[in-house]
């Protein structure tokens, strides 16, 4: 299976690469961002489809 | 400060609820016509208006835009004013934006029976109609951003983000896919050709089952899913990667629809890489949806609406499983063009959207009518022949797909293909067929029962047009202290969001689709491959008029058991003026692209006339009218122009003498037909598509002889 995608990609290999890099960084990125999100504006951002200021929902395990 | 009261507008969100249910049945009822007409051809009532080619667009576009996009609106705006703590922006845009969909809607129930389509699939549409799409576009993405600026929650929650990433994909995906040189008031050319065209197609195709079919959906999911249960989603952060990691992902993955095709390997490649790596974020998603439910699955045993969104997110799970397999080239060199994919998107089509959509309307519409359901017992018939209904539809459809697909590849031990007749294999499925409209046609019912459940309930109740809410006012933005993180300060930035989402999906369409429109080599041209003539260009019209394309495919990959069944592997360069490409992508009947003088002219007439003549058991429509019909040569000077502006090599001024070799070119068909006793006027529409269909892959076996 591997070996078509090594033989596919020789005359375009920086071409993948490139895309690699682009898909690694990516993720770093949202990873980095996803650490730096604190506990409180989490569980505020979770709770919001249950205040939809009509009738507030009973309080709950995560609040 | 004190709270502020404000309304929320619920008659909009029942208004698409109602037009979601009334175009539901309405698509899934034509499903269900061109299902049976595959194994009775009869059904079309031997009408030109409801031939299986020209109503199966008709299908999937109500399905999908009608049905689905109308569900959307209707969980768009319920969920967006309710999220922001604020009504929509402006009613009026709301009316707008409602009507202006449902005329595109009829529209396209109009024009598409008559024959005007692009050919590309969910994209049939022609173009007054797509400005038409782009306008009434425009008006929700006003609407819906003037709700976020007006706001009195400063965080963006993930589903608006799911909902921004709908809106600005989509009217890339829309725009780019539409680029039409128009001929006439319902008549264009693609601008792209051949192999370029498919992969702009595809990268649409792929990306509208992505941000028309998922996106919208996830984000529905991550609003209604915690409603349902009354508690959070499982877990935000996961929301927050799955977002990002999705719409990243799968705008990249468009090319495994193009497998084995003379798309350059490298963007196979990569097509097939990144369908692979889907399978995290789609089921990153999934989990996130059903861990939700943890500790609630009490509920589950009785509440219908959460074992509709548990049935419906468990066949988004196997469907994105699914997908990823089917990318793989093995496995897409047995799948591609059979059942088997037929049986996929409808675990998607009917078991994810579907059943979300059902969910919400029987959450959705007792609240906003301050009622309980009127029948719990026919919502849970409903549950029950759904389930049923997409078992009996897609069990049948995964075992005809084997099957044909192992009798299309199967030789004899001296090496000759067992089948060599492609009507033995479809003759072969037709039990499953049956058993697959069976299947259709409970789903149906179970649609038909909940309107009827919904128009009870509304009728008990009364709409609560304007619902009273209340919340504090935002404070002015110099007051808002600075943010701890980059993300949480993009949650409070609307348009910084949607740039950014836009980048995202940028980031592989160029990768992707900039090689293949600008680098010339990467399109090898024939010199043997020379432009249509007048009349073939008129027949190939009439072919897309048609819609043969929805049946027979005109690429052969490079199998031996296609290669030994229809001629030689198709090549890039054999496409080049082809605006747009025919691939097609289901090859209900065999490929047509080396169909080209391997019959006579008088077998292509008797077998259009009445297919069974010459196939016994053929399950193709009859096309007498192309008998009765004239060929309408008015416009070959308008389309011998409209070519050469894309780059076809036709010489200045031939669309003077073009009319003159069209008719040349029909006598002669006409006298050859005449010496086979068929008398025929070469004014008629059959004499242009059996020139056009003697044409297909001539150029090639040209190339050949020469070479010799």
């Amino acid at each position: 299976m591997f070996k078509q995608f090594t033989e596919n990609i020789t005359a375009n290999q920086g071409y993948l690469l490139f895309s690699l890099g682009i898909f690694f960084v990516f993720f770093v990125v949202v990873t980095i961002m996803l650490i730096r999100l604190r506990k409180e504006h989490v569980a505020h951002m979770s709770d919001m489809p249950l205040h939809d200021g009509i009738n507030e929902p009973k309080k709950h395990g995560r609040l | 400060m004190q709270p502020e009261k404000f309304y929320y507008d619920n008659k909009i969100v029942r208004n698409f609820g109602i037009a979601t249910v009334i175009w539901g049945i309405i698509g899934m009822t034509v499903g269900l016509i061109i299902a049976i007409q595959l194994y009775a051809p009869g059904m079309n009532m031997n009408n030109q208006y409801t031939t299986y080619g020209r109503i199966r667009p008709l299908h999937t576009n109500a399905v999908i835009f009608a049905f689905v996009g109308n569900a959307i609106f209707m969980g768009v705006y319920y969920s967006l004013q309710r999220l922001l703590k604020a009504r929509m922006y402006s009613d009026w845009l709301s009316k707008i934006h409602f009507w202006g969909w449902q005329l595109i809607i009829v529209s396209a129930v109009i024009t598409l029976p008559l024959g005007f389509t692009t050919s590309h699939e969910y994209a049939e549409l022609e173009w007054p109609i797509d400005i038409a799409i782009t306008l009434i576009w425009v008006v929700f993405g006003v609407n819906m951003f003037g709700t976020i600026f007006k706001r009195r929650e400063r965080h963006l929650y993930v589903a608006i983000w799911f909902y921004i990433a709908t809106f600005v994909t989509i009217a890339v995906l829309h725009i780019v896919n539409s680029m039409e040189l128009p001929i006439s008031a319902f008549k264009s050319y693609y601008i792209y050709a051949g192999v370029q065209d498919a992969l702009v197609q595809w990268w649409y195709g792929h990306n509208a089952v992505a941000f028309f079919l998922t996106t919208p959906y996830l984000g529905m999911m991550y609003y209604f899913l915690p409603k349902m249960a009354n508690r959070p989603i499982y877990s935000y952060k996961l929301s927050i990667l799955h977002f990002w990691a999705l719409i990243f992902i799968y705008i990249w993955a468009g090319p495994h629809h193009l497998l084995y095709t003379t798309l350059p390997g490298w963007a196979q490649s990569l097509g097939i890489a990144f369908s692979i790596m889907l399978i995290a974020p789609s089921w990153g998603g999934m989990i996130n949806g059903l861990l939700t439910l943890r500790g609630a699955w009490d509920k589950v045993r009785d509440d219908v609406v959460l074992k509709f969104m548990v049935v419906g997110l468990t066949a988004y799970g196997m469907a994105t499983f699914e997908g990823p397999m089917l990318s793989l080239k093995q496995v897409n060199g047995f799948a591609h063009f059979s059942d088997w994919i037929i049986a996929h998107v409808h675990v998607g089509a009917l078991g994810w959207n579907g059943f979300l959509t059902f969910a919400i309307l029987y959450w959705v519409i007792p609240r906003i009518y301050k009622t309980e359901l009127f029948s719990k017992k026919l919502s849970a018939f409903h549950f029950w022949i759904g389930t049923l209904g997409i078992l009996f539809y897609a069990i049948p459809m995964y075992w005809a797909g084997f099957t044909q697909s192992l009798m299309l590849k199967e030789f004899t031990p001296e090496g000759m293909l067992k089948y060599p007749n492609f009507l033995e294999t479809t003759l072969q499925i037709l039990p499953m067929h049956m058993m697959r409209s069976a299947g259709g046609a409970m789903y149906l019912l179970g649609v038909i029962v909940m309107a009827y459940n919904l128009a009870r309930t509304m009728m008990q109740g009364s709409l609560v047009a304007n619902e009273a809410a209340q919340a504090m006012p935002l404070a002015p933005a110099n007051t808002v202290v600075k943010e701890h993180s980059w993300h949480r300060t993009l949650e409070r930035k609307p348009i910084q969001l949607m740039i950014a989402a836009l980048v995202v999906i940028l980031v592989g369409t160029f990768v992707e689709l900039m090689p293949t429109l600008t680098i010339k080599s990467n399109i090898p041209t024939i010199a043997s491959v020379k432009s249509y003539t007048p009349l073939e260009l008129q027949g190939r019209d009439l072919y897309i008029r048609e819609g043969c394309s929805n049946c027979h495919s005109q690429t052969v990959r490079p199998f031996r058991s296609e290669t030994e069944r229809y001629g030689e592997y198709s090549k890039a360069g054999e496409f080049v003026y082809d605006h747009p490409f025919l691939w097609g992508s289901k090859r209900t009947g065999p490929d047509l692209a080396r169909e080209g003088q391997k019959y006579g002219n008088a077998w292509h007439y008797n077998h259009l006339m009445d297919p069974r003549l010459m196939s016994p058991g053929s399950i193709m429509p009859n096309y007498d009218w192309l008998i009765s019909q004239k060929l309408d040569t008015t416009t070959t000077r308008s389309k011998i122009n409209a070519m050469r502006t894309l780059g076809v090599p036709y010489a200045l001024g031939y669309e003077d003498k073009a009319n003159a070799d069209l008719d040349k070119q029909a006598k002669g068909i006409s006298d050859n037909l005449a010496t086979d006793h068929i008398k025929v006027k070469s004014n008629k529409e059959i004499i242009a598509i059996i020139a056009y269909l003697q044409r297909l892959g001539v150029d090639i076996k040209a190339n050949k002889t020469n070479n010799k």
